[in-house]
């Protein structure tokens, strides 16, 4: 960490790791862009809440969770559909999309229930 | 025949003094006791006995060896109330004796006491145990040099005019007592450790006790106006008692006689002392002084019944009925000072009731942001009056889940990222799903 | 774990479709191997299942059909309201009969998982037209949950290495002291139930790992929430299964499943953990919680510099890359933890837990903690009473564990380790060890067997059925390594196979002997040896309790040490001031400061907390030795700690605390003395030993003239073990 490159040197190395990056991710499948999307998105609302709870207090704590939370997990629970469903992950070659899809649903259901159930 | 109306007429007048005897909804004391060393003092205290037969009270003389006394039959009570005139009974007749005694107070009945000197260590015994401690010295009296009362002879100066009242008109009436009260006795301090006692005719700062006729070889161990001369208790149980160091007080000779303080211009044709008897007398029997609290209860503001438990922040009010006993009828009693707590360990809400001029009187308050189990307390403890001890208990519960807040504000947003998320969670199965 | 998912499905199809196509005859009676061991599984399962249940009712048996002890007996209370008021008002039950003058909310202040449990178990008997008292279902609560604990063990075990070891597992469990000493029949307690969910967590989380299945995680995220709304020790798993996760990033075992298995238990878990109102939000604030959360987030940062990895396919760019998120990152997370400390929004550990760290804690700071005696450091003894031979078969266990490592060994492993290091802290938490020790040494014992029986057979070994404990799937790597050539091999194999089954016998003879003698007892009833060999019971406390449900007002306040609290409110119907809900320091410190002053201060105390009745336990007529007197210095030190006018060394001699004439003069008319002893210097309690003589700690007492001026004594039980008092109301004339 404290090699003694410039800062320059280290904008360089961004630049070329972004580019390499957005040609690498470019040849990733469509179905796995719509998981990144939609992680993007839960990922965005959720450092929105926290950055106006931020800025209100954490009063309704409790909202403040579920809305967090609701976030966070539908996050997390795409990228385990997108590892289960990724053709790479040699790991999961027995576990069908359907199946891996059928259980991303009834997480969702039950996540969004607790959800609504803390929400007031 | 003859004999039905006469017998209805019999049974009548019984209802009658039984039914007019001491209780709860008519509180004046009806048949008393009094004991006697001496038949004669019957007639040299007539004036005072009198007054109160003419105020419409039984009285039983009975001498204080009368082998018959009794104050209970079959577990009641006979007398509402006891007066020993009994400064050297050593023990009474029948089987009373100090316990009895302790015990007719113990239930709520009234006793006057008066020593003199050389008191018994029976009377001496009772008053220790209300927290009245006459000189030990059996032949001590209360002297005075400075304020006796000025006779024709010069005597020992025993004879004191005293005109240090308790300031309360409900023990001494509302008419100020002009003229000093004539004392000739023994003196008594009262027990620093029993707060129900209370001095009401106190000695001149020149008073001290001794024995007159001997010469003061060491300090004397009662001196000044710590020197109570009567003395008033009001036991917790609302049992009125008095202490007089002296006999005499009550008789028709000090009634009677005018008087003058030393070193006072003034002379009065009559002495204080049956002013301060009578009015004295209407307390002790519960003629004056005597409250009552009915009605108590509470409610949420805007409901009437009574809940079983209020929730943290609820408005609430909380009335009283409170009359006190003129003698004949309860009359409103109109303060200004009763107050109420809230109380859980210590008073959470602390209120001055606000009063309608009709007995009624009423706080509304919020309930504290606590919960726990509640009391209402009312502790209306005035000199001279009945004290009044409320205390209601009632739990008070936290918000059910139901009962907080909802749709806050603030939350919305947090509302709307949920909602959002699980429409984006609905799109997104939807565009998963017919993407391939 | 390669081995794993194979043979699940090569078992599971195969019974079913023969057993339905099979038409009765002689010749299809006769079932394949494979079915016949499955036969003998189920049926061993089955036996295991009713043993589990049966060697629990002793106390049942031996006494009658009671709830035991203290906490059991809020259990049955509130399981009481629960079915009399339903669920809402349990939830908002506001109890302002316990806590006197603060009140209770007894909704927001417990787990009520088995409250409703056992309420759930109730509706539906009762739905089914079985009339039963609520009281039987909440006593047979405990073994129920213990068999089913068995089925959980067999599937464990069966998960972690095969079938037998899961069968010897579930045997194991069934009858292991250390778990049957809380869930006899009439322990009504969270544990009982508690462990059933302790074990249904780790062995949906280890399935969810080994599969990398959604569905299993999301199961084993309703198991902790089960195990949170049942039981205080759920902070176990949520500090273990991170550490569990962190151990395997770190050991280079990090894989794809381990993430899916981890981020939905932890995410969906947490989210169902804070519906508990107890719970609330300790998830995100409480120093316990934070290891969770933590990896939680470092796993996410580890998933997502795979990822990066994977798509850059450049170590030097990664570096780069590395180096660039990594310094943010720290910076970040350093400031985020010290604001959050800083801020107080991050509490503290609590007290129980710095204990279990480190076990000399409490005895320092808490004496509320350390006054309980199964919050102790656990004795030598003791481990061997509650293991026995799992004590030795546990390292052997292990040994097989580290020989064949897995995700779900180590898993096991982890969690055999840290529960017994736990167990060593604190006596309670042998009942969180023993289904692990349980499970490794049916590992231990599994394979041995099997070795043994393989030799024994001979070289038939790869298609070999073995009956009884050992199955199917062989090792091919431990067979072959078998050497053939060893003279006497099978006799020995024989012998040290009698030799297992002989120390096993031993164990089954003494987890029977242990549970009828040890563990049934309800301590609400006592039970003795009387003169001639007799048995005397001493029903004293139940005749107390009832003495004060009929002989006084509804609204009396009783003070008591707080271990009865529960018991008087629950049998005696009556107010208490303190219980065994320790919630609140000052007012056990204030009820323990009343106790230990004299007389007339402690008459103070009572009267500013509207106490009515004071009851104490005595044990001095019948030795009974843990009574009042005996947990006296306790109430000193935990009075001492908020009131510092109460010294500990007061009450002692020279450090010695007695209660005879070389007592501390402040001992010997402190208001518990003179309530425990009122009036026993008049009885002679043993023939031969002067009157006075205290039978519990084999002294005659010091002040026989015990006068009360502000109490009196109200009621005394037969056996004088408890003795109430009634506060006088002050003077009338005073």
């Amino acid at each position: 960490m404290v090699k003694p490159s410039s800062s320059a040197a280290t904008k360089d190395d961004a630049r070329a790791l972004i580019h390499s990056l957005r040609s690498a991710y470019s040849a990733t499948p469509t179905n796995l862009k719509i998981i990144d999307l939609y992680v993007v998105f839960a990922v965005s609302t959720a450092l929105i809440q926290v950055a106006y709870m931020a800025i209100v207090g954490s009063f309704p704590f409790n909202s403040f969770l579920s809305g967090v939370l609701s976030c966070v997990g539908t996050a997390v629970l795409a990228v385990c559909l997108r590892i289960q469903v990724n053709k790479e992950n040699k790991e999961f070659k027995d576990l069908p999309p359907e199946r891996a899809f059928a259980d991303f649903v009834l997480c969702n259901l039950v996540l969004h229930l607790v959800i609504m159930n803390f929400l007031g | 025949m003859a004999k039905s109306p006469i017998f209805i007429l019999f049974s009548l007048i019984i209802t009658f003094t039984v039914t007019n005897s001491f209780s709860i909804e008519n509180p004046t004391d009806r048949r008393i006791l009094v004991l006697l060393d001496d038949l004669a003092l019957k007639s040299s205290h007539s004036i005072f006995f009198n007054s109160l037969e003419s105020r419409g009270f039984d009285l039983d003389f009975k001498l204080s060896d009368d082998p018959k006394i009794a104050l209970q039959r079959y577990g009641q009570y006979l007398y509402d109330a006891l007066i020993l005139f009994t400064p050297n009974s050593e023990r009474f007749g029948g089987n009373l004796d100090v316990a009895g005694i302790l015990e007719f107070v113990d239930s709520g009945k009234d006793l006057i006491v008066a020593a003199d000197s050389s008191a018994s260590d029976l009377i001496r015994n009772v008053a220790a145990e209300c927290g009245v401690d006459f000189d030990e010295d059996p032949s001590a009296m209360v002297i005075d040099h400075g304020s006796y009362a000025v006779s024709g002879t010069e005597g020992d100066h025993t004879l004191i005019a005293a005109d240090d009242f308790v300031q309360a008109d409900v023990l001494l009436g509302n008419t100020k007592i002009e003229a000093p009260v004539l004392f000739k006795g023994i003196g008594h301090s009262v027990n620093p450790a029993n707060s129900l006692v209370l001095k009401v005719l106190s000695a001149s700062p020149s008073a001290y006790s001794a024995n007159p006729k001997s010469k003061l070889s060491s300090p004397p161990s009662l001196s000044g106006s710590s020197i109570s001369l009567v003395s008033v208790v009001q036991a917790r149980n609302n049992a009125r008692v008095v202490f007089s160091g002296s006999l005499d007080l009550f008789s028709n000779k000090f009634f009677k006689s005018p008087v003058q303080k030393a070193g006072s211009s003034n002379k009065y044709e009559k002495s204080g002392n049956q002013q301060f008897v009578t009015e004295l007398s209407k307390w002790v029997f519960h003629e004056r002084g005597h409250l009552k609290a009915v009605n108590v209860r509470h409610h949420r503001v805007g409901e009437t019944e009574e809940p079983a438990i209020y929730r943290i922040n609820d408005d609430l009010e909380y009335l009283v009925e409170i009359y006190e006993w003129s003698g004949s009828s309860w009359e409103p009693y109109v303060a200004n000072d009763v107050q109420v707590q809230f109380y859980m360990m210590s008073p959470y809400v602390l209120k001055t009731m606000s009063s309608d001029k009709k007995g009624l009187y009423l706080a509304s308050f919020k309930v504290p942001d606590v919960y726990g189990v509640f009391q209402f307390k009312v502790e209306y403890q005035r000199l001279g009056y009945t004290s009044l001890s409320l205390a209601k208990q009632i739990p008070v519960r936290p918000f059910r889940h139901n009962e907080y807040e909802r749709f806050i504000p603030t939350a919305f947003p947090y509302y709307g990222a949920s909602f959002s998320t699980m429409a984006g969670f609905l799109i997104f199965s939807f565009v998963y799903l017919y993407s391939k | 774990m390669v081995g794993k998912p194979d043979t699940n499905k090569t078992h599971q199809p195969d019974p079913t479709t023969t057993l339905k196509t099979s038409p009765f005859s002689l010749k299809t009676l006769k079932l394949k191997t494979k079915q016949q061991e499955l036969l003998i599984r189920i049926t061993i399962l089955l036996l295991v299942y009713i043993l589990a249940f049966i060697t629990r009712l002793f106390s049942v048996l031996r006494y009658e059909s009671m709830i035991h002890e203290f906490d059991p007996y809020f259990n049955y209370r509130t399981t009481l309201y629960l079915t009399e008021n339903g669920f809402y008002e349990f939830w908002n039950w506001f109890d302002s009969e316990s806590w006197y003058p603060l009140g209770r909310i007894i909704g927001g202040t417990l787990y009520p998982g088995l409250m409703v449990t056992a309420a759930v178990i109730y509706w539906g008997l009762k739905f089914l037209r079985f009339a039963v008292h609520i009281r039987e279902v909440c006593v047979l609560t405990a073994p129920f949950f213990a068999s089913n604990t068995t089925i959980v063990a067999y599937f464990f075990g069966k998960e972690v290495w095969d079938s037998g070891a899961g069968l010897v597992a579930a045997i194991l469990i069934a009858i292991c002291p250390g778990y049957i000493s809380r869930s006899v029949a009439g322990s009504y307690d969270n544990e009982g139930v508690a462990i059933f969910a302790l074990l249904l967590t780790f062995y949906l989380f280890v399935k969810a790992v080994n599969t990398g299945s959604l569905a299993w995680s999301l199961a084993s995220a309703f198991g902790y929430f089960y195990m949170v709304s049942a039981w205080g020790g759920y902070v176990f798993i949520i500090n273990l299964i991170p550490l569990y996760v962190l151990v395997l990033l770190i050991t280079g075992r990090y894989s794809m499943r381990l993430y899916v298995a981890y981020n939905c238990m932890y995410i969906v878990g947490m989210l169902l953990a804070m519906q508990i109102r107890f719970v609330g939000f300790q998830h995100v604030q409480s120093g316990e919680h934070m290891a969770a959360m933590g990896v939680f987030f470092l796993i996410q940062v580890f998933y997502f510099l795979v990822w990066v990895k994977h798509m850059l396919n450049d170590t030097t760019k990664f570096q780069a890359f590395l180096r660039i998120s990594v310094t943010s990152a720290v910076a970040v997370g350093a400031i985020a933890l010290g604001l959050g400390t800083a801020s107080g929004y991050i509490s503290p550990w609590t007290g129980r837990f710095y204990s279990l760290l480190d076990p000399t804690y409490a005895k320092d700071h808490i004496p509320i903690i350390a006054s309980v005696s199964e919050h102790q450091p656990t004795a030598w003894s003791s481990f061997m009473f509650d293991f026995h031979i799992l004590l030795f078969l546990f390292p052997a266990g292990l040994y097989f564990c580290f020989k064949r490592l897995s995700d779900a060994t180590i898993f096991i492993v982890m969690y055999g380790l840290t529960s017994m290091y736990f167990a060593g802290v604190m006596v309670r938490l042998i009942l969180v060890a023993t289904p692990a020790v349980c499970l490794i040494s049916a590992i231990a014992v599994s394979a041995t067997i099997k070795n043994l029986t393989q030799v024994i057979r001979g070289k038939t070994g790869q298609t070999v059925s073995a009956k009884g404990t050992s199955s199917t799937k062989g090792l091919s790597k431990q067979q072959a390594s078998l050497d053939q050539s060893i003279p006497f091999l099978k006799n020995g194999a024989t012998v040290l196979l009698f030799g297992a089954f002989y120390l096993l016998s031993r164990y089954a003879i003494h987890c029977t002997w242990v549970t009828s003698e040890a563990y049934s007892s309800p301590s609400i009833v006592l039970a003795a040896r009387g003169a001639h060999g007799q048995r005397v019971i001493f029903d004293d406390y139940r005749e107390a309790y009832f003495w004060l449900r009929q002989n006084t007002p509804q609204d009396a306040k009783v003070m008591s040490w707080w271990d009865y609290g529960y018991q008087i409110t629950a049998m005696g119907n009556r107010t208490v001031i303190v219980d065994n809900n320790t919630w609140n320091n000052t007012h056990i410190a204030t009820v323990g400061r009343a106790m230990s002053s004299y007389e007339d201060e402690a008459y103070d105390i009572m009267r500013s907390l509207d106490v009515d009745y004071v009851l104490v336990v005595f044990g001095g007529v019948t030795g009974y030795s843990s009574d009042d007197i005996n947990k006296f210095l306790w109430m000193v030190r935990i009075g001492g700690g908020v009131f510092p006018v109460i010294k500990e060394p007061d009450y002692l001699v020279n450090g010695e605390y007695r209660v005879d004439k070389g007592a501390a003069p402040k001992m010997l008319n402190c208001l518990m003395y003179k309530l425990c002893y009122y009036r026993f210097g008049e009885l002679t309690t043993e023939y031969g030993k002067p009157p006075g003589y205290d039978r519990a700690r084999g002294v005659e007492i010091g002040n026989k003239d015990v006068k009360l001026e502000y109490l009196e004594e109200a009621f005394t039980t037969s056996n004088w073990i408890v003795r109430i008092y009634k506060v006088k109301p002050p003077g009338n004339r005073w």
